[in-house]
């Protein structure tokens, strides 16, 4: 607002009216300088043999042709060289050296060198295009990585039915582990009552047969032994004879 | 006002008007300035690494105290190589032919390193009289020497570039008048000659940069010794 009052009270004023509203027209100070600039231009302007643009030639081109901006360059050319405006001297072959070496270096490096600093831009995009492509991926594994832990969320009833079963298994082969031990201890026990009753019997069946053996024994008199003796021993003779008899015949 | 072969080295005055002041100012038309943007154009991308090499290349080998001066060497370098080319080209005044030009530019650099290196460290830049390893009996002789050496170097700097400069002027000129003689009467002569200027030409540009590239380098070693 202020730029266009001092416009319009100095712009009538003095031919330099126009230069001091510009030379007052502070730098970077309101925030129009923050703005994002317009984007370049991907190309250059059009330039023909190197030095005179194209919009030249589109100038003449209505009045003249193609050939006017020629006819004009040699009119110019050969009217200062005729009225001695330029005279050719030492300069002149100087300009053509100089000249030649540069058209020369010019068509034999110039791609190069445009090469190379397009290089030097697409090396400083590329970088930052890395960094936003790591980002981008990054991002985009730990969406799926949240996925993944989404599904396994999921599955989480599965896995306490299986931790439940197995529980149940374990109960039962313990409950199943304990009944076998009562089985087996209440059999040891009753065999232990088995083996006593037994041995019980056993003793008593002992002890009744020593004693009666030694009431017979005790009851046998010195006759009575000596008697069954001398029986047994005309017993055995008898036999003996009997035998050898058997043996003889 | 006797036309000569050094007449192309007087300072050039248009209508009283004196044009020197142009000529030294214009190599700042030929650069662009930083712009805001993160990419730009070709010219200020290979300008943007041209200077950033060339300084780096420059001062790798140097302190920080040193890079104070990354500015001044390579603004000066680049002033110097562009007037330098731009004298290249037909009518053009080059103001590095003027040896008043080149002593106002040598003469202060070199004492500034001078004194920069007294003031920071004495012991060590006077020690610079000395090399190291020499034989007693010659100590005194090689202080004198070593003081002349050091006191004739403003002169050396800016009468190698004028002289350079100027030399490789005069022989252009000089050949391409002889062409010119030779293009009515001998045109084969002619030929030759002008064979012989392009090759001249070719030297004087690899001059014009190398002369330019040297004498900032010497100020930098005279820097760095000195700091």
């Amino acid at each position: 607002m202020f730029s266009i009052q001092q416009a319009s009270a100095l712009k009538g004023g003095s031919p330099l009216g126009a230069g001091l509203v510009q030379a007052s027209r502070s730098l970077h100070t309101s925030s129009q300088s923050l703005a994002p600039v317009p984007p370049l231009p991907e190309k250059g302007g059009k330039v023909r043999h190197g030095l005179i643009p194209e919009e030249f030639f589109q100038l003449l081109y209505p009045k003249t042709g193609v050939t006017g901006p020629y006819m004009l360059g040699t009119g110019l050319i050969l009217y200062m060289l005729s009225k001695e405006i330029y005279v050719i001297n030492h300069e002149t072959i100087a300009a053509l050296t100089i000249g030649a070496i540069a058209v020369y270096g010019i068509k034999k490096f110039g791609p190069d060198v445009a090469a190379f600093a397009d290089k030097l831009n697409e090396e400083k995009v590329a970088q930052f295009q890395e960094v936003k492509d790591h980002a981008m991926s990054s991002l985009v594994q730990a969406i799926e990585n949240e996925k993944k832990e989404q599904w396994r969320v999921d599955g989480r009833s599965m896995l306490f039915d299986a931790k439940r079963n197995n529980v149940a298994m374990m109960l039962e082969t313990n409950y199943r582990e304990r009944l076998h031990m009562v089985t087996n201890e209440v059999k040891r026990r009753l065999d232990y009552q088995i083996a006593l009753q037994n041995l019980h019997r056993r003793m008593e069946l002992e002890h009744m047969v020593n004693w009666v053996e030694k009431s017979v024994i005790s009851s046998i008199s010195p006759q009575q032994e000596k008697e069954s003796i001398a029986k047994c021993i005309t017993d055995l003779k008898a036999l003996a004879k009997t035998t050898q008899a058997k043996a003889t015949a | 006002m006797m036309v000569n072969s050094f007449s192309q080295f007087e300072s050039p005055v248009f209508l009283t008007i004196p044009l020197i002041l142009l000529a030294l100012i214009l190599p700042w038309a030929f650069y662009p300035s930083p712009s805001p943007r993160w990419l730009s154009n070709r010219t200020l991308t290979l300008q943007n690494w041209f200077i950033g090499r060339f300084a780096k290349q420059l001062l790798a080998s140097s302190t920080p105290k040193v890079h104070l001066w990354a500015t001044l060497l390579v603004s000066l370098m680049l002033y110097i190589i562009s007037l330098n080319l731009l004298g290249m080209l037909p009518y053009t005044f080059t103001p590095t032919t003027q040896l008043s030009m080149n002593m106002g530019l040598a003469v202060p650099l070199w004492l500034a390193t001078v004194l920069v290196g007294f003031r920071n460290q004495p012991t060590l830049s006077l020690a610079h009289l000395l090399p190291e390893g020499t034989p007693t009996l010659l100590v005194p002789v090689l202080i004198i020497i070593e003081t002349i050496s050091l006191l004739i170097r403003p002169f050396a700097l800016g009468v190698r570039l004028t002289a350079n400069l100027t030399a490789g002027h005069l022989l252009i000129q000089l050949i391409a008048t002889a062409t010119l003689a030779f293009m009515s009467i001998m045109p084969a002569i002619a030929t030759l000659t002008s064979i012989l200027l392009l090759l001249l030409t070719l030297l004087e540009i690899a001059v014009a940069m190398i002369q330019a590239y040297v004498f900032v380098l010497l100020l930098s070693l005279y820097l760095q010794e000195n700091s």
